[in-house]
């Protein structure tokens, strides 16, 4: 298991479009179980229904944990997909 | 062959085609609890309905963004999660898991102050209804798939059932539910499909092999025609049609009486479709345009932009004046993706204006649209089911503070929007003269008035008969409203279905009315009538009428 902490730079956050696509982005990494946590909110990063009642707002801290295959690759190029985001 | 008699059409014309009868199931999840032998078979049934469903959206979702985010919901890892908890842990049906399992995802969607994610929890729910179809194994469409022209038969049409149908298939309807004032009677009328409505013990005698005669002219539905009778059937909807367009060629003459009064004749209409044909008919203005459709046919309230462009476009095709009627929903017409509360009386509950006032926001981005649409042509904002003075105001309130805002931010709008209001309740009769002195205009809605003014539900079957505007406390009410309206020098329109009805029209032309709207289709025969009308005579037959005290002796005079 492997964990990383990132902020949410874009205008919108995690949020419609964005968070739509970071779930298929996370979706790629078949081998993986991939959690989002903001403050006392946890999601599994696969569901839309819950990224998006995370309501990480633009500032937020995340934390990103990931467990399973190539799980160190994979927590870095989702923690660069979210620094990344646009709109 | 066998031939049913009907008492009224809902809306006019002949057609036939194959029977199509609608199966419409209640979607009612099995409430049943589960022996833990069973978990595994409920686990594959949820497992295949979800990957049915998701095959089915994918198809959907080709060229729609809406589906494109049913996708992402329906193949959602939390969802499939709560349900399968739901068979594991609590025993539960794949029915019931999924219904649960919805009902707690939506409410905590709703809970969140935030747009987004309300219009997500529709998604939801639709994606959930889609999954409980294919457990129940029933259409999650019940007019899906329909190759070859057919007449449908079904209990009752909702709008959502109408919004799923393609017209180049489905020719006409048949209903056991509604009145000629039901959503799915003006929804024909409007679209030009025949229809009978309110027809009882037809539906159990008819299956899918049946071929059926639609004959909403000469009333009569036609089962297993012989060939002889189809082709006769075939000719006098030939010349139907012919006499419509031989009525529609004055389309550009006044409605003029043979004594010189003009009246405008306007459409009633609900979307841009309806104001392209409006024009083509020859309407000289919209007296109705039902917003309500805007939402109803959405799977979230439409946004201030989506709004302000169909008003827009709607303005600029119809070029002349439009009155658009702010929100009417509540009693028979409610919205996929807001819940109503259950009510006992709907109709003298929380609808129209009541609901407008109560979400201001909702309101609000309404009035604004429509504001910015004014800035291109003369529109006009009415407000439907007021029953008192301070309920105008109030409206009129909201609609100051859009229009301040709307200036702050350089916005352009007409200042001197007209104002107007629906008179459709007892109180709007009886207090019509206060209201005159406030209002720009008035338009009475006769369908909601007599059911009002007679206390007779005009859904309802078995009082269908009592439902009859030409009950003298209608026209006496009538004659009250243009009175007041006049003597304050305010234009007194009508826009319910009495307006186009040819044996009211005499009377209402002689009572004053000064705008008649009414369904695009029956502009024509209306300018026909009013143009061989004396408006003298009509005065006579109006002051007759408002003496009489039973139906009987104001049919006498009109027959």
């Amino acid at each position: 298991m492997v964990s990383k902490k990132v902020i949410v730079n874009n205008k919108t956050g995690l949020h419609a479009r964005p968070a739509s696509s970071l779930v298929s982005f996370v979706k790629k990494f078949k081998g993986c179980t991939v959690t989002i946590i903001n403050g006392d909110k946890k999601a599994n990063a696969a569901s839309i229904i819950n990224v998006l009642t995370l309501g990480a707002k633009k500032g937020a801290e995340l934390e990103v944990i990931v467990e399973g295959e190539n799980e160190a690759i994979a927590l870095d190029e989702i923690v660069k997909f979210i620094e990344n985001i646009e709109e | 062959m066998k031939k049913f008699t009907v008492s009224k059409a809902a809306s006019k014309g002949i057609v036939m085609g194959k029977a199509f009868i609608a199966v419409q199931e209640k979607l009612e999840a099995d409430t049943r609890i589960i022996k833990d032998s069973e978990k595994d078979i409920e686990l594959a049934k949820f497992k295949k309905a979800v990957k049915d469903s998701v095959a089915e959206i994918k198809v959907l979702a080709e060229d729609s963004e809406i589906f494109a985010a049913h996708l992402d919901v329906a193949e959602d890892a939390v969802l499939a999660d709560s349900v399968e908890t739901k068979i594991n842990d609590e025993n539960k049906n794949a029915q019931l898991a999924l219904e649960e399992a919805v009902a707690e995802i939506v409410t905590m969607f709703e809970s969140l102050d935030d747009e987004y994610l309300r219009e997500r929890a529709a998604d939801i729910k639709d994606v959930g209804k889609r999954m409980m179809c294919k457990l129940k194994g029933v259409k999650s469409n019940p007019f899906e798939g329909i190759e070859e022209e057919v007449i449908v038969i079904a209990e009752d049409l909702a709008p959502s059932d109408t919004a799923n149908m393609d017209f180049k298939f489905i020719k006409g309807f048949i209903t056991e539910a509604g009145g000629v004032t039901s959503h799915v009677a003006i929804m024909a009328r409007s679209m030009e499909i025949p229809a009978f409505v309110g027809v009882a013990d037809f539906r159990s005698n008819i299956t899918n092999e049946d071929y059926i005669i639609l004959d909403a002219i000469g009333n009569e539905i036609i089962v297993n025609p012989n060939e002889d009778t189809k082709a006769e059937y075939l000719k006098k909807a030939e010349d139907y049609k012919k006499m419509k367009a031989e009525l529609e060629s004055m389309n550009d003459l006044p409605a003029t009486t043979l004594d010189g009064r003009t009246v405008e004749l306007f459409a009633n209409v609900g979307s841009i479709a309806d104001v392209e044909n409006a024009v083509s008919r020859g309407a000289e203005g919209i007296g109705l345009f039902r917003s309500e459709f805007l939402y109803m046919e959405n799977t979230k309230f439409p946004t201030e932009q989506e709004q302000f462009d169909t008003y827009k476009k709607a303005i600029e095709t119809i070029k002349h004046p439009m009155i658009i009627r702010t929100l009417d929903i509540g009693g028979d017409k409610e919205l996929s993706y807001y819940e109503f509360d259950k009510e006992e009386n709907p109709f003298l509950g929380w609808r129209a204006i009541r609901i407008s006032l109560d979400l201001k926001d909702v309101f609000k981005t309404q009035l604004r649209a429509i504001l910015r649409a004014s800035a291109y042509g003369d529109v006009r904002i009415m407000y439907p089911m007021i029953i008192s003075v301070e309920e105008f105001r109030a409206a009129n309130e909201v609609l100051q503070e859009c229009k301040e805002e709307l200036r702050k931010d350089n916005i352009p709008f007409n200042d001197s929007i007209q104002t107007g209001i629906m008179i459709e309740t007892p109180a709007g009769v009886i207090c019509a003269e206060d209201l005159a002195k406030e209002v720009d205009f008035f338009s009475i809605g006769t369908n909601d008035l007599t059911q009002y003014l007679l206390a007779v539900d005009r859904g309802n079957q078995k009082i269908a008969k009592m439902y009859n505007s030409f009950h003298p406390a209608v026209l006496r009410a009538i004659s009250k409203v243009i009175e007041a309206g006049h003597k304050y020098g305010k234009m007194v329109g009508m826009c319910g279905e009495f307006a186009s009805d040819e044996k009211a029209l005499p009377i209402l032309l002689g009572m004053g009315l000064d705008e008649f709207s009414m369904a695009a289709t029956e502009i024509a025969a209306s300018r026909y009538k009013v143009r061989n009308l004396k408006y003298e005579d009509c005065k006579e037959l109006a002051k007759a009428v408002c003496s009489k005290s039973t139906i009987a002796e104001i049919k006498a005079l009109i027959d």
